[in-house]
């Protein structure tokens, strides 16, 4: 009966869907828009990445918010798993296995080349493809793999949670810099944008993009130790 | 003419999304339902890549193989994927809610079936 | 700087900074995080306040752009006056709703960021004009929300989050999705922008986009069937927590429907119409819950619907936008403040069960806000949410949407039914006397957020009634009375009562001034009848808490009513008394279980009235009564409405169950007021309903209809009169009976049938007055209820007994007092029009009320003196004195009928003068019917043969008994009577009862599981779809089944025929290498595995393959190159 009526919201759903597949129509150019942001962000702002000249900068309330849900969930996480495993179940738990040797090892050699990738993806967020949000899951990344390698490591929380909460309020104060000596709110040209593509370039967005990926990264690493519990 | 590549997608994307559906419909295990829900969201992140693919578009960064001038024309559409990554962001926040909620669950009868749960109808 | 500081975008940094500085200042000090919480949560509400009011004061809406520049290329927020509204009373209720959960807030930091962050992320939403950012806000306030969830500890309250984060997650998926497709049709994300183009959205990603948009918003607000998640979830969160779910983020979601409604415009009707169904059903619902928070999930439900509807309902018909924005936003604040303020009190006082609520121990304070809230949540006034419906209906009345009428009052009907259920429930008995100490110690923390709630709920109904330009001073004058006798509640009872007669008779004059025809003649009634039987409450030395304030109010609303020049004033004042006797009611113990009941007729009878009302308006265009005059023919549906309304109220038979049990079982000297005085108001509305039937032509008919009711009402009363043992409800019939004559007086619309029935109005509120006040002095000094208890009581209280006789000789129409001149006047003007029927009914009528109130006064005092009775006393002074006076009066109408009738018909001229009706008889003529002599000949006749051919069936029917004697000739006709008793009336509403419950269960089971109905509701906007897409797609789904009959190799064949055609109409080089790899793969995959699903996957391995080995054939001189993002780009080869 369960299965009927899945198979009916699925049926039905894939009747609304299919009126998207049959009608649509590959864009030939892009649209205004997306020109104008072609167009200016290059010269405005001096991003070579227009993704990230509008993830950071146009639309960066959007980006706010997004940080703001990240910061919300692994608070979230903390109230859900943290207060009463911490008591109750991580005593009564048997010794977790060790982890194999291919992986204590392997973590040894490939943590510290992700770490430096995941910085590097995050510095050049500006110029290549990447930013705050990918370099930040990139070193988060690798935290969840130094934690499957030695089960034993206690991230420093107190640490992390500083951390996220300094970022945050950091890049509220590079919006309000941007309110104050720019255009507006989260506005990243009050610093000079460089010549573009140059690594020092585009203002405030490298700025941002390491506060983001600093906050990122502490967050859902978070995230990944409150679930090893 | 033939399918366009942002098509194949497009339909790619819409059929996750229909897996997913039915992987939230039809099982009873919560783990499988959020595992549902993530290749939903990621069926509706794909959609929203493909949209934005322009005809013969390349990735709107610039540099030597994209100059400032030619990106107008040639770059591809830079607001999904401005969007999809929030969306990303936004999809990993609540399975990572989910989760906690599923672990709690577990906890709280030592079963992952939704059917333990007959306090509220399901 | 300052300047700068008050701008709304810094609420988003108070914000998203306090949040984020929360876990920083908690390293620094435990305390500090509250302090900073409190600062943010105070500076967003102050900043919305403020803002708000700039903006409301002309300063124009405010724009907020974001990163300097302009809205297509940025997000960009808007603060105006609608805004602002929403921000402003959403911030208000999260700074209480912060108070009322602190004590769990406090707990952890983590939970004071969460709620920090969710109150920005509502004003978010309410705020942005981006349509991906409202996406970013409303995961922003549903994760604040799951997170917030997380303080519910029990099993069941995880699993109940669990199903509503399900649900949310599927329908912000959906408004990703369908904000995704809006923009590859639109190419824009702003919604200025958006709507200016909705005509792009025409084909079928922009409709289906369009329609997962839509589908998220609704979903959101919890349709039925799917919205089990929500109450599951409403019932088992912690009440803070769900306050704010149901009504900040409902709130937030509203907006968001309300800021992309343009977009929508087309599906209007389908909105109203899903609204509408919710709205009905999660009322309906409503009536079965046991659990407190869950019903007051399913009225939450049930107003955003209502919301909703009147929102699509009104922007359908292109209202002006004023409006639009009163209605929507009186229904708002009223939803919003009243349902806070209950969850509140339901967490407060902690009790999931309604059985398990008795309010009563908890002290008067909590008694009064909670009745405060119910009142605002039925729409009553002086709440918004009154205003507010009563706009909706004009709107929807002058749009000729009267079947959208129809179903708003009857959702209204069922929520104030299950409301003020849990009301007479709540105050029901004194249960749990125990439990009242630690009630009290928690309610005085609790109490106050719901206390600041009705606050401002009277604040908004001010505001409100205001802006409808009905605020003025008299119209407030009782409510204001009230509030200035419920401060001096300390005093003794005694000298409350004489400071309540005191203000009453004072406002009362005031109120009076100016008020001249049948309304002074009324208000004159009023003000001396009730003052006069009010300082019956004299007798009584207790406190009576709540008594004497309400009594005022109640008293001074009859007056107000009739100095009411337009209908909304008139309603208002209708529906204060309706509040006021009901909840006097309820202060009677032995009342309470009727309380319901009367209040559920007089809200129908009100609703009835609303909607004629708005007819009226409609038809006119204007609710002053004195445009009523020209009321043509159109207006007849709103007489017969404005009519059955008023007959609702009068308790005509067929629908007068109510009426009994509320008056016999109210406190003695209350059903005094009811019973003469209260019954007299709808009957004044009958007098406004019939003036308005004469302007229209088919008017007339009608009044015939009408009389026939009146005298049946009449007949029927007084045969369940005779038959009624206890003595207060048989005053209660009587009193019906007698108001069935003033019905058909009044339906017979002459001059004559006028002056009677203001003759017998009059009359009967004396006459009836006394009688209750004997009933009262009986019950007080004896304690018996039962007529045949009593006996011989004349001896005992003589002083009763004489004004008592008097009253009965003057109600039963015997010469020479008042009821006689009544009666004679009636079946005069009766028989002036012809309507005999009537006629005969008013004889047989007349005859039966003669042989109840012989028994009445035989019963009590006449006969041998019961030896239980041996050592009553006469009756106190408090109620003999009002009882004298009002005999008083019944002498003077008898003996000096001039100086009364002379202004009555006086008063009725105007109303008769310009039309048709008036019979061209002067007043001398009418008196000269009266002939004393010749009356009294024909009344002793028909009497006589009356008396006579009863006595003869009496003989003929048995033997004689052995006691021969009044008490066994009664008897044998109440034998007779005896089907009367079995009340088929009475079994007939207790079936509406019981079905309205049964419907209640059957929707309830009909709600299927939850995240399936959720698609359901995506089947109701898939109606959205052109038709022909359906079978677009049905029909290759066909076909493919009846290819399956064939056989697999036949699909399978088909499947790889299919890709090859694909790839054979390639046209790119890439797409081609895909396709042909694709399909090598497919052809492989399947001739290995020799199964469809080894070809899918070849085909996916292949078409992977085929696009990275890519087509090499190029232009020649031209390389491919790769950038450091992994982009091919081709460039002159390297030489």
């Amino acid at each position: 009966m369960r299965r009927l009526f899945g198979a009916i919201a699925v049926l039905l759903f894939g009747v609304v869907l299919s009126g998207v597949a049959t009608g649509y129509v590959e864009r030939i150019a892009p649209s205004e828009l997306a020109r104008r942001y072609l167009a200016e962000v290059p010269l405005d702002l001096g991003a070579a990445n227009v993704v990230t000249g509008i993830l950071i900068t146009y639309r960066g309330f959007d980006t706010l918010g997004e940080v703001a849900v990240l910061f919300m969930v692994a608070a979230t996480v903390g109230l859900l798993l943290g207060a009463e495993t911490r008591g109750t179940s991580v005593a009564s738990r048997p010794e977790p296995r060790p982890p194999s040797e291919l992986v204590s090892n392997g973590a040894e050699i490939v943590l510290p080349v992700i770490f430096l990738f995941g910085v590097y993806v995050i510095a050049n967020g500006h110029l290549s493809a990447g930013g705050g949000f990918q370099g930040g899951a990139v070193v988060a990344s690798a935290v969840g793999l130094m934690v499957l390698a030695r089960p034993s490591i206690g991230l420093d929380h107190g640490f992390l949670s500083v951390a996220e909460s300094l970022a945050g309020v950091l890049y509220v104060t590079v919006g309000i810099l941007g309110l104050v000596l720019a255009g507006g709110f989260l506005d990243s040209r009050f610093l000079p944008h460089g010549a573009l593509g140059a690594f020092v370039s585009a203002g405030a967005i490298p700025l941002i993009s390491a506060l983001l990926g600093i906050k990122v990264g502490a967050e859902l690493s978070v995230i990944i130790d409150r679930f090893r519990s | 003419m033939g399918l366009p590549i942002s098509h194949v997608l497009l339909v790619t994307g819409l059929l996750l999304m229909l897996i997913g559906l039915w992987g939230v419909f039809a099982h009873r295990n919560i783990l499988r339902i959020i595992i549902g829900f993530s290749i939903f969201n990621t069926g509706i992140h794909i959609v929203m890549v493909a949209t934005g693919y322009v005809t013969d578009g390349t990735a709107p960064i610039i540099d030597r193989a994209l100059p400032v001038g030619e990106a107008v024309r040639r770059a591809v559409d830079p607001i999904p994927a401005a969007l999809v990554v929030t969306a990303i962001v936004i999809g990993f926040s609540v399975t990572a809610v989910m989760l906690a909620y599923a672990v709690r669950l577990h906890q709280a009868r030592k079963t992952l079936s939704i059917d333990a749960f007959t306090e509220s109808k399901w | 700087m300052v300047e700068g500081l008050i701008h709304p975008l810094n609420i988003f940094l108070l914000g998203l900074g306090g949040g984020f500085l929360i876990p920083l200042l908690y390293r620094l000090s435990k305390r500090l995080p509250a302090v900073a919480f409190w600062v943010a949560l105070g500076g967003i509400a102050a900043l919305s306040g403020i803002c708000f009011w700039r903006v409301l004061e002309g300063g124009g809406v405010i724009e907020i752009e974001t990163a300097g520049s302009l809205p297509p290329l940025a997000i960009s927020l808007r603060f105006g006056v609608a805004e602002g509204y929403f921000a402003f009373l959403v911030n208000l209720v999260a700074v209480l709703g912060a108070w009322q959960l602190w004590r769990s807030l406090r707990e952890s930091y983590t939970t004071l960021l969460l709620y920090l962050i969710l109150v920005m992320g509502i004003n978010g939403m309410i705020m942005t004009r981006d349509l991906f950012n409202l996406f970013v806000f409303l995961e922003i306030v549903s994760v604040g929300t799951y997170g917030l969830f997380g303080l519910g500890r029990s099993p069941s309250a995880l699993a109940a989050s669990f199903k509503y984060i399900m649900a949310t997650v599927l329908a912000s998926s959906l408004f990703l999705l369908g904000a995704a497709l809006l923009y590859h049709v639109c190419a824009t994300l702003s919604i200025d922008e958006l709507i200016a183009r909705r005509g792009l959205i025409a084909g079928p990603v922009g409709a289906t986009g369009l329609m997962l948009v839509l589908a998220c918003l609704v979903i959101e607000l919890k349709p039925y069937p799917a919205n089990g998640w929500g109450l599951d979830v409403y019932e088992t969160a912690p009440a803070g927590v769900a306050a704010i779910v149901s009504v900040g983020v409902s709130a937030g979601v509203f907006f968001a429907l309300l800021k992309l409604l343009p977009l929508f415009e087309p599906h209007l009707t389908l909105i109203a119409i899903s609204a509408a169904i919710t709205f009905l059903a999660a009322n309906l619902i409503g009536l079965r819950q046991a659990n407190v928070q869950r019903m007051l999930g399913c009225s939450s439900v049930a107003q955003m619907a209502l919301l909703t509807m009147a929102l699509a309902l009104l922007s359908r018909s292109g209202d002006a936008e004023l409006n639009v924005a009163f209605v929507i936003g009186g229904l708002f604040a009223n939803h919003l403040f009243a349902k806070a303020g209950l969850f509140w009190l339901a967490g407060a006082l902690n009790r999931e069960r309604i059985r398990d609520w008795n309010v009563l121990s908890t002290g008067a304070p909590f008694v009064m806000v909670f009745a405060a809230l119910l009142v605002a949540i039925a729409g009553l006034p002086p709440f918004p949410g009154f205003w507010a419906k009563w706009e909706l209906v004009m709107q929807l009345a002058v749009n000729g949407d009267q079947v959208w009428i129809a179903v708003v009052l009857f959702g209204s009907l069922l929520e104030a039914a299950y409301m003020f259920r849990w009301f007479c429930r709540a105050v029901g008995d004194a249960r749990g006397e125990d439990a009242a100490v630690s009630a009290l110690m928690r309610w005085r923390r609790g109490l106050m957020p719901s206390a600041a709630c009705v606050a401002l709920l009277l604040f908004g109904g001010v505001v409100a009634a205001w802006e409808v330009g009905a605020a003025s001073a008299w119209l407030f004058a009782p409510l204001v009375s009230g509030v200035i006798l419920l401060a001096s509640e300390g005093l003794a009872g005694r000298v409350k009562c004489v400071l309540m007669l005191l203000l009453v008779s004072a406002v009362g004059f005031w109120l009076l001034q100016g008020v001249g025809g049948i309304s002074g003649l009324f208000g004159a009634l009023f003000l001396a009848g009730g003052v006069v039987i009010a300082s019956a409450g004299l007798y009584r030395d207790d406190a009576r808490h709540g008594y004497y304030p309400l009594m005022a109010v109640l008293l001074l609303s009859m007056i107000a009513l009739l100095r009411a020049t337009t209908s909304l004033e008139f309603f208002f004042c209708w529906e204060m008394v309706t509040l006021a006797s009901s909840f006097l009611l309820a202060l009677s113990p032995s009342a309470r279980r009727y309380v319901l009941q009367f209040f559920l007729f007089s809200l129908a009878a009100a609703f009835l009235l609303l909607a004629g009302f708005g007819l009226v308006a409609a038809t006119l265009g204007t609710s002053s009564f004195s445009a009523f005059v020209t009321a043509g023919p159109a207006a007849a549906p709103a007489f017969v409405l404005l009519a059955l309304g008023c007959l609702v109220k009068i308790g005509v038979i067929g629908v007068h169950v109510w009426l009994p049990n509320a008056h016999a079982t109210a406190d003695g000297d209350l059903s005094a007021i009811f019973s003469p005085l209260v019954t007299k108001v709808p009957a004044f509305g009958l007098f406004m309903a019939t003036y308005l039937a004469t302007r229209s032509q088919v008017g007339l008919e009608l009044a015939h209809v009408v009389g026939w009711i009146g005298m049946l009402t009449a007949a029927g009363a007084a045969l369940l009169a005779l038959n009624e043992p206890d003595m207060k409800r048989m005053l209660a019939y009587s009193s019906l009976s007698q108001t069935g004559y003033i019905v058909a007086a009044i339906s017979l619309m002459s001059h004559l049938g006028w002056v009677t029935a203001l003759y017998l109005v009059a009359n009967h509120m004396m006459v009836k007055g006394i009688l209750f006040l004997t009933a009262t002095a009986i019950i007080y000094r004896t304690g018996l209820r039962r007529l045949e208890d009593c006996g011989g009581l004349a001896r005992r209280m003589p002083l009763t007994f004489i004004v008592s006789v008097a009253a009965l000789v003057s109600m039963s129409g015997l010469p020479p007092l008042a009821g006689f001149g009544g009666k004679w006047l009636l079946l005069t003007a009766m028989l002036q029009k012809e309507w005999y029927g009537p006629l005969a009914l008013g004889a047989v009528a007349t005859l039966i009320g003669l042989l109840y109130m012989f028994r009445f006064g035989h019963a009590l005092f006449l006969g041998p003196l019961k030896r239980a009775l041996s050592d009553a006393r006469e009756a106190p002074a408090a109620l003999l004195v009002p009882q004298f006076l009002l005999l008083a009066g019944i002498l003077l109408l008898s003996f000096f009928p001039k100086p009364f009738m002379v202004p009555v018909s006086a008063a009725i001229d105007p109303q008769f003068a310009s039309t048709l009706v008036w019979q061209g008889m002067s007043l001398e003529l009418i008196y000269a019917y009266w002939d004393p002599t010749r009356a009294i000949v024909i009344a002793v006749i028909i009497a006589a043969i009356g008396w006579l051919a009863l006595w003869l069936i009496y003989r003929g029917g048995r033997h004689p008994a052995q006691v021969p004697g009044v008490a066994r000739f009664f008897q044998f006709y109440r034998l007779m009577l005896a089907p009367l008793r079995k009340a088929y009336v009475e079994r007939f509403w207790d079936g509406v009862a019981i079905a309205a419950e049964r419907g209640a269960g059957a929707a309830r089971l009909h709600r299927q599981r939850t995240d399936l109905c959720a698609s359901g509701t995506l089947l109701c906007h898939s109606a959205l779809f052109p038709r022909d897409r359906v079978s677009q797609v049905v029909k290759p789904v066909m076909s493919s089944i009846f290819k399956e009959k064939e056989g697999k190799k036949m699909r399978n064949a088909f499947l790889i025929v299919a890709l090859v055609g694909i790839v054979a109409s390639g046209c790119t080089a890439t797409e081609r290498g895909a396709g042909i790899g694709a399909a090598t793969g497919a052809v492989v995959g399947g001739a290995i595995t020799n199964d469809v699903r080894g070809a899918a996957v070849g085909a996916a391995i292949g078409g992977v393959s085929g696009a990275v080995i890519g087509n090499v054939a190029g232009r020649p001189g031209q390389c491919y190159y790769r950038d450091r993002n992994g982009r091919r780009y081709v460039a002159a080869c390297p030489r």
